[in-house]
C-alpha cells in the first residue's frame, strides 16, 4: 500500500495526515516534511493516523526526530492510530512521549 | 516451498511485505502475529539494504539481492531470508534503552529489537558467505469440540 502524506498548517498547529505504510522507504518523505515544518516552531504536531496501516522503526525514528527537532515546547499528538501501529509505539516506549487521542481537538 | 528473490534496495521492501503477508495468510496467523512477522522481516531486510548489500552498491559494485523462502508445517510458519552482505548477527547487537526518553537514547537497535521480539523464534546463521535469518511463528491451534 502506498504512503501518502498531507500537511495543514494553522498558525502554530501543524496537522499531518499519514496514510498507507510508513517503512524505511517512505520514512524519508515524512522526515523531509518535518524538516520543512520545523523552522516554523509549531507548538502542536497533530499526526492523523487513522489510515496508517503500518509503521516500522524508521517511522518511529522520524517521530523521535520530530520531538528533538522541534524542541520540548511542541506536543506531538497521534490521532486514532490503528491497533497494531499503537502496539508498535508501545513496544518502543514512545507512548510516554506522544499523546495518543481518539479525536483532535478533543471533544469537551 | 515458496521462494522469492529481490534486489537489496529500499524499493523492494513492499514486495518483501507482499511475500511475507501472503505466507502469513496461508498459515492462518492472527492479525497481530501477521503484522509482527511482516515487521520483523522488514526490519532486518532494511538492515541488509542499508548496511549490507547496498554498501557494496555505494562503492560502485552492483547491490546484491535478498532471497526469501517460506515453509509451513502443522505447527509453524518459517520464513528464511538470506543475503550475501557482510557478516551481521542481529542477536549480538545491544538492545535499545527503552527506559530512557527517546531523545536520550543512542541511535540504532530499535529495528532489531522489534524484529527479534516479534516472532516466536529467531535464529541467525552464517552459511558460507551468506547471512541467513530464520523467523519462526507458531500457527494458531484449532480447538477441538468440548
Amino acid at each position: 500500500m502506498a504512503f501518502d502524506i498531507t500537511t495543514l498548517i494553522n498558525g502554530t498547529i501543524v496537522e499531518i495526515t499519514l496514510s498507507g505504510e510508513l517503512d524505511a522507504n517512505s520514512a524519508q518523505r515524512f522526515r523531509q516534511e518535518l524538516e520543512t515544518i520545523a523552522p516554523g516552531k509549531p507548538t502542536a504536531l497533530v499526526l492523523r493516523t487513522a489510515h496508517l496501516v503500518y509503521i516500522a522503526s524508521a517511522g518511529i525514528r522520524v517521530l523521535i526526530f520530530a520531538k528533538q527537532k522541534m524542541g520540548a515546547t511542541v506536543t506531538v499528538y497521534m490521532v486514532a492510530p490503528q491497533e497494531q501501529v499503537l502496539d508498535t509505539l508501545r513496544r518502543t516506549g514512545l507512548q510516554n512521549t506522544i499523546v495518543v487521542v481518539d479525536q483532535y481537538p478533543a471533544v469537551p | 516451498m515458496n521462494t522469492f528473490t529481490v534486489p537489496a534496495t529500499l524499493d523492494s521492501l513492499s514486495d518483501i511485505a507482499v511475500f511475507v503477508l501472503k505466507a502469513a495468510d496461508d498459515a492462518g496467523l492472527d492479525r497481530q502475529a501477521r503484522y509482527r512477522l511482516r515487521l520483523a522481516v522488514d526490519e532486518l531486510a532494511t538492515n541488509v539494504v542499508n548496511y549490507g548489500c547496498s554498501a557494496a552498491g555505494r562503492t560502485g559494485a552492483r547491490p546484491g539481492s535478498i532471497d526469501l523462502r517460506a515453509e509451513m508445517n502443522d505447527r509453524t510458519l518459517t520464513v528464511v531470508m538470506e543475503d550475501a552482505g557482510a557478516p551481521f548477527d542481529p542477536t549480538r547487537q545491544p538492545p535499545p534503552r527503552l527506559d530512557l526518553p527517546p531523545d536520550e537514547r543512542e541511535i540504532g537497535g530499535l529495528g532489531i529489537f522489534l524484529a527479534l521480539q516479534g516472532v516466536d523464534q529467531y535464529h541467525y546463521e552464517r552459511v558460507g558467505d551468506r547471512n541467513r535469518s530464520v523467523f519462526i511463528v507458531n500457527r494458531p491451534t484449532e480447538k477441538g469440540p468440548d
